[in-house]
């Protein structure tokens, strides 16, 4: 390590150094990049032209959070947006599982619809099953977009999502009671299942956004960043 | 909500400042120190860990200055980083303090 008081250099050092540090969001460079530079050029091993490749993917791998929006984040929010992406991969199981179910799931129906002996109202059912099946194949994508995206945009500390957040999460419940309503249980357990695994994501996620430390972060973090 | 443990390098950085203000280099040197040369922290992550510690509100701002036309800014802890420092030296001061004890008597270790 060198001492910090020794004269400043335009060195290929320094545009190196430069260089990586451009990889940091605007904002925190317009704050910060002069004093890293300081810390840099202070603990550089003397006669070093080059940023060292530990350098380089340690200033790499800071930059990468800070653009994910990771760096700042409180401890909440952060679990909270490792949930929501955990939510998209568990949300995805449930489309996979509906996709690989769908056949038992029409039989299981068909079964029990011949009880009644009335084919009128069975292909009623059956039609009602086949849509609510093409339904699922396009809203759970969807679905997959939105978990991505709110974990996205809470991560950025943007206040309208955790409003959309904790609405999307009101919104789920009702749909996971409207699918324990229409008989899922008994129908396609699988996907029910997926759905509650879903939805207690939701709700771990809901409740790490609303605790009092991830308050100031959507306060103070609104739009830009 | 519980507080989860915090990493080693959060929890040196804190123990550097817990004397007083220090700049970047400061706190680096710092930590090489109190950790007998075991962490030496690299610049981006230490500008990593103080940007989230900064967020936390564990760490501040004490003051800036330029020296050598170069930039030098001052770090120092908050009242509830103290707290969280003094918490979690205290939880790693008890685990530490059971481990002796078990250790002692069956080992004849210390």
């Amino acid at each position: 390590m060198t001492d910090t008081t020794s004269a400043p250099t335009s060195s290929d050092l320094e545009r190196g150094y430069r260089r990586l540090i451009a990889c940091y969001p605007r904002s925190f460079r317009k704050d910060n990049e002069e004093e890293i530079l300081t810390v840099l050029l202070a603990t550089a091993e003397e006669g070093r032209r080059r940023p060292s490749l530990s350098e380089s993917a340690d200033l790499i791998k800071g930059a990468l959070r800070m653009r994910m929006g990771l760096s700042r984040t409180p401890r909440t929010v952060l679990y909270a947006v490792r949930l929501m992406y955990l939510g998209a991969v568990a949300q995805l199981a449930v489309l996979i599982t509906v996709i690989l179910t769908a056949g038992h799931i029409r039989a299981a129906v068909q079964t029990a619809m011949a009880a009644y002996h009335n084919p009128a109202v069975t292909a009623q059912v059956m039609h009602a099953v086949n849509i609510d099946l093409v339904v699922d194949k396009v809203v759970i994508p969807a679905l997959i977009v939105v978990w991505l995206f709110m974990a996205w945009a809470n991560g950025k500390g943007y206040d309208w999502a955790r409003v959309a957040a904790i609405s999307i999460f009101g919104l789920s419940c009702a749909g996971l009671v409207i699918d324990l309503a229409q008989g899922t249980a008994k129908y396609a357990p699988a996907a029910l299942i997926g759905s509650g695994v879903v939805w207690v994501i939701g709700l771990a996620a809901v409740v790490l956004i609303l605790q009092k430390q991830s308050g100031p972060y959507y306060v103070r973090r609104p739009a830009t960043r | 909500m519980n507080i989860r443990p915090m990493q080693e390098a959060t929890f040196l950085i804190l123990t550097a400042l817990a004397t007083g203000s220090q700049h970047g280099y400061g706190i680096i040197s710092e930590v090489a120190e109190i950790s007998g040369g075991r962490v030496r922290l690299r610049a981006g992550t230490l500008y990593t860990a103080l940007d989230r510690l900064r967020a936390d509100e564990l760490i501040e701002v004490d003051r800036e200055e330029v020296v050598d036309n170069r930039l030098r800014r001052y770090y120092r802890l908050t009242p509830e980083g103290g707290r969280r420092l003094a918490a979690e030296a205290a939880r790693l001061q008890a685990n530490a303090n059971a481990a002796l004890k078990r250790l002692n008597p069956a080992l004849g270790v210390i």
